[in-house]
């Protein structure tokens, strides 16, 4: 059994030991074989990834799950470079769940290229080579001979050409080489050049099918009335009046789990169609037993924060020198705080179960299968193979479908019903009670000697931390402190950072970008705050902790990230310098900096924000400069589409975006009250991307860190500086 | 049940459904036009917007009783074959990321082009403020805005 304690690390691991290069001519169950001498050809797949036919289509299985971020056609892109056949040949599909090594069909933390991208050159690579090989022996010469062009392998001796499709079944035929040579990155054609995304003309004609367009034979609906108290169980229900509803079919009910998902317990009501049961579900009256943390709410727990703050950090993550040299010499001081938030994506959380006997099927986007089979399995006593997915593109994801709570309830009334189900969760269950992002709360402190050298930086992030819901209050994975920790970029001779968990009853997950913007924004806002506080230029006074600092490894075992503090000043520096940073700025408008890695993806990324002062705390942002840079661009149009929309999602938390609790109840329940950013609140933006020849680092998550400080640097230049998220709280307004 | 008549992308059908159903639930669950998309039913995400009678509405708050007589067009039917200027424009664009929203995003462009087809950005922005994307393509919205604008008016 796949163990329960997973963080964000942990799926790191999980994703980069599965994509291993290990991977090449690795033969699947499920998917084509190699076909044999002898039997009918009609295609050849060495590898889970790949396959063409004997009319030269190619199929790339992409193994990482679609939710927005460009995977479906990035991937393909990898693969189609080294195979050297035109990409309007190639066709995207998920690869079937199964086919694939555990773990390998994991998505998130921004790993899918990097996690990918080796094994993907590799499996294009060996095809080509067994291509080429095929052609040679036709040809009778040596594959020195031979080269492949656009879909072709052309004899370079006689100028013969004959196209890969000819050669399917002869190259099937032959073994698959165990290594091969790839290409050198400057000789790319496909990669690095914009491609539209695949199925693009399906999402614009309204044919894309997600999880919630999935009908299936016979398929009933479900919705579900949860315990309104996280881990409450149901004392009982009556469902006379909901039965009544035409088309209701059933109603059920299911108990709440503890970790991994926190399931809370639920009634469904189950029909023919999503409406009655919608109707029906309001017609419930079901009494809980709220258990004892019912009474519970931000107010209290920001209250409790603020207080534990002050004290000696619960957890000690990282420690340098001394902090205590230099104490009380020009001191700054200050603290930030950022509420928790909802994903909120725009397809509503949804998942297809059918139970039949000791046999289960499920239909729906998931970002962690194998976590979830592993996990159905034990919970309902399936046997492993006897659980098949069928995985669905998604509409947004940002995390939330790492959880599969909605498919252990989705499993719970499907086995209380012999027909596939349905489960929707409508809009208010999704804002108020899904896995949140972590309320979180910091206390910086910072010295510097009389020449204005900081020489001092303390740290305490107090949160909510997510491990204690995956993983129970015991965990020893507690402290959500990247960007705070070991790996903390610039250059200090004494750092203490510590982290104080609290635990509160809501269930929190992990949200795009999660520690990483939660940390950026108390230490990208500080930094400026002691640049203020020194009178230094803020530009120049980052720089000078960056620049000329060598890249180092973040610990001491092999898999240890590597900080580049070059590469967050060059990500800086281009982004002041083309947002005109040292250029005379138009009167009321004032920029704001920001810089980053988001360092499991090795990748960097900064912006600057311009805005226009229209009174104390109104204004509007009149321009917006992104830097990033990550190594080799795979899809550059897929990368400015992640940045802009990175923009859009980070100005949401930056500006409204909040989830409160009351009574241990979240107050908001849907887009009124949990607001997004608007289309004519969208700013201005420009993006530029670093030229760079590093390996490829990941881009779905980077795009949004530096957007709230960037704004609050800026805010704080106009006069007022905001050290709570959302601003609004603090008074601000915008145009 | 009542039978109610009903005119989508130009074909007749007679649906029977409760009367206050949401064409919303009609169009996806019982004529399987799935491409009109669920995002709140509660008139707050822009998600389900179709045209009635060349007007942006949101499925999810017509009952089923009011729709008959009325000609719909959802996504399925701006055009046979995704040639319709905003889908083109959105195509040019590149403007999705998962997509989810803009099925609805593209009506309401379509029924605010249907009627003039020069809006000035107010006009635009007061079309679009109701329709959310989590994913954040507005950036790209406007430019697909400004481009099937382009080919509206050679
Ligand atoms: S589903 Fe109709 S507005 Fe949201
Ligand atoms: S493209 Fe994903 S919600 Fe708009």
């Amino acid at each position: 059994m796949q163990k329960a304690t997973i963080n964000r690390r942990h799926f790191l691991k999980l994703s980069s030991t599965a994509a291993g290069a290990l991977a090449i001519g690795f033969m699947l169950p499920g998917l084509p074989a190699l076909a044999l001498p002898g039997e009918d050809c009609t295609f050849l797949s060495p590898n889970a990834y790949v396959r063409i036919d004997t009319r030269g289509k190619v199929t790339i299985y992409v193994a990482k799950q679609e939710s927005g971020q460009g995977i479906d056609t990035a991937l393909p892109m990898i693969v189609a470079e080294e195979m050297d056949v035109d990409f309007k040949d190639v066709q995207a599909e998920i690869a079937p769940y199964g086919t694939l090594k555990e773990g390998e069909h994991d998505t998130g933390g921004s790993q899918s290229v990097m996690g990918m991208y080796t094994t993907l050159r590799n499996a294009g690579a060996v095809v080509k080579a067994m291509l080429i090989s095929a052609a040679a022996k036709v040809w009778n010469t040596s594959v020195s001979n031979c080269a492949a062009d656009k879909g072709e392998v052309v004899n370079t001796v006689t100028m013969q050409r004959i196209r890969y499709g000819e050669l399917v079944c002869a190259a099937a035929r032959l073994p698959v080489p165990k290594a091969v040579t790839l290409k050198n990155p400057k000789d790319f054609t496909l990669i690095g050049k914009p491609e539209k995304r695949s199925g693009l003309k399906d999402i614009l004609t309204g044919k894309t099918k997600y999880g919630i367009d999935l009908k299936i034979d016979g398929m009933l609906y479900a919705v579900a009335e949860r315990c309104p108290v996280l881990d409450g169980v149901l004392v009982s229900v009556d469902d006379a009046a909901a039965r009544k509803v035409a088309g209701v079919v059933n109603v059920v009910s299911y108990k709440g789990t503890g970790a991994p998902m926190h399931v809370r317990a639920g009634v469904a009501v189950i029909a023919t169609n999503i409406w009655s049961a919608m109707k029906a579900r309001k017609l419930l009256s079901i009494t809980w037993d709220e258990g004892k943390k019912n009474n519970e709410s931000t107010e209290a727990l920001f209250k409790t924060f603020e207080t534990l703050a002050g004290g000696p950090p619960a957890i000690e993550v990282f420690k340098k020198g001394n902090v205590k040299k230099n104490a009380g010499t020009n001191e700054v001081t200050a603290a930030y705080a950022e509420p928790f938030l909802a994903h909120a994506t725009m397809e509503p959380v949804n998942f297809i179960a059918s139970v039949k006997g000791d046999r289960c099927e499920l239909w729906g986007g998931l970002q962690l299968p194998d976590w979830t089979v592993n996990t159905i399995a034990e919970t309902f006593a399936f046997k492993k193979e006897n659980i098949k997915v069928n995985l669905a593109a998604m509409g947004g994801a940002f995390g939330r479908r790492l959880h599969f709570d909605f498919a252990i309830e989705a499993v719970n009334i499907a086995r209380q019903t012999d027909k596939p189900v349905q489960l929707l969760w409508e809009r208010t269950d999704d804002i108020r009670c899904q896995p949140y992002r972590p309320a979180n709360y910091h206390l910086l402190k910072a010295t510097a000697d009389k020449k204005g050298n900081l020489v001092s930086w303390q740290h305490h992030v107090l949160g909510t931390p997510i491990a204690y819901m995956t993983e129970g209050t015991d965990t020893k994975n507690a402290p959500e402190m990247d960007g705070a920790n070991s790996g903390f970029c610039y250059a200090v001779p004494n750092i203490f950072t510590g982290y104080t968990p609290v635990d509160f009853n809501q269930n929190r997950g992990w949200l795009r970008s999660v520690d990483i913007c939660v940390n950026t924004f108390p230490v990208e806002s500080f930094m400026d705050e002691i640049a203020q506080r020194l009178n230094k230029d803020p530009l120049a006074f980052r720089l000078s902790l960056l620049e000329n600092r060598p890249d180092f490894k973040t610990g001491d075992d092999p898999g240890a990230n590597v900080q580049s503090p070059s590469r967050i000043a060059g990500v800086l520096k281009l982004a002041a310098e083309k947002i005109g940073w040292k250029d005379p700025r138009k009167p009321n408008h004032f920029i704001g900096l920001a810089t980053h890695s988001f360092i499991f993806a090795k990748s960097y990324a900064a912006h600057a924000i311009e805005i226009e002062l229209l009174a104390p705390k109104k204004f509007r942002i009149t321009r917006v400069v992104a830097a990033i840079d990550c190594g080799i661009v795979i899809n550059p149009d897929g990368l400015l589409n992640q940045m802009e929309g990175g923009l859009a999602f980070a100005l949401t938390q930056a500006l409204k975006g909040e989830i409160t609790v009351s009574k241990s109840r979240v107050v908001q329940d849907g887009f009124f009250s949990y607001e997004l950013l608007r289309y004519d609140e969208m700013p201005p933006v420009e993006i530029h991307i670093a030229d760079s020849k590093e390996e490829p680092g990941g881009v779905g998550e980077v795009g949004l860190s530096t957007v709230a400080p960037a704004l609050c640097n800026a805010l704080a230049a106009a006069g007022d500086r905001p050290r709570t998220l959302p601003i609004r709280n603090e008074g601000f307004s915008w145009v | 049940m009542p039978d109610f008549s009903l005119n989508v992308n130009n074909t007749p059908y007679t649906v029977a459904v409760e009367a206050d159903m949401p064409l919303l639930w009609v169009l996806r669950d019982v004529l399987g036009l799935t491409g009109t998309k669920y995002g709140c039913g509660v008139a707050s995400c822009g998600a389900c917007t179709v045209m009635m009678d060349g007007n942006a509405v949101l499925a999810c708050q017509r009952p089923v009783g009011t729709c008959v007589n009325k000609k719909i067009i959802t996504i399925e039917g701006l055009s046979d074959d995704g040639s319709h200027p905003v889908q083109q424009a959105w195509l040019k664009a590149g403007v999705p990321q998962c997509g989810y929203c803009q099925p609805g995003q593209m009506m309401a462009a379509a029924a605010l082009l249907s009627k003039n087809k020069n809006p000035t950005p107010e006009a635009i922005s007061a079309a679009m403020s109701e329709n959310l994307c989590r994913c954040g393509t507005y950036h790209r919205i406007k430019s697909a805005i400004q481009l099937a604008i382009k080919a509206l008016n050679p």
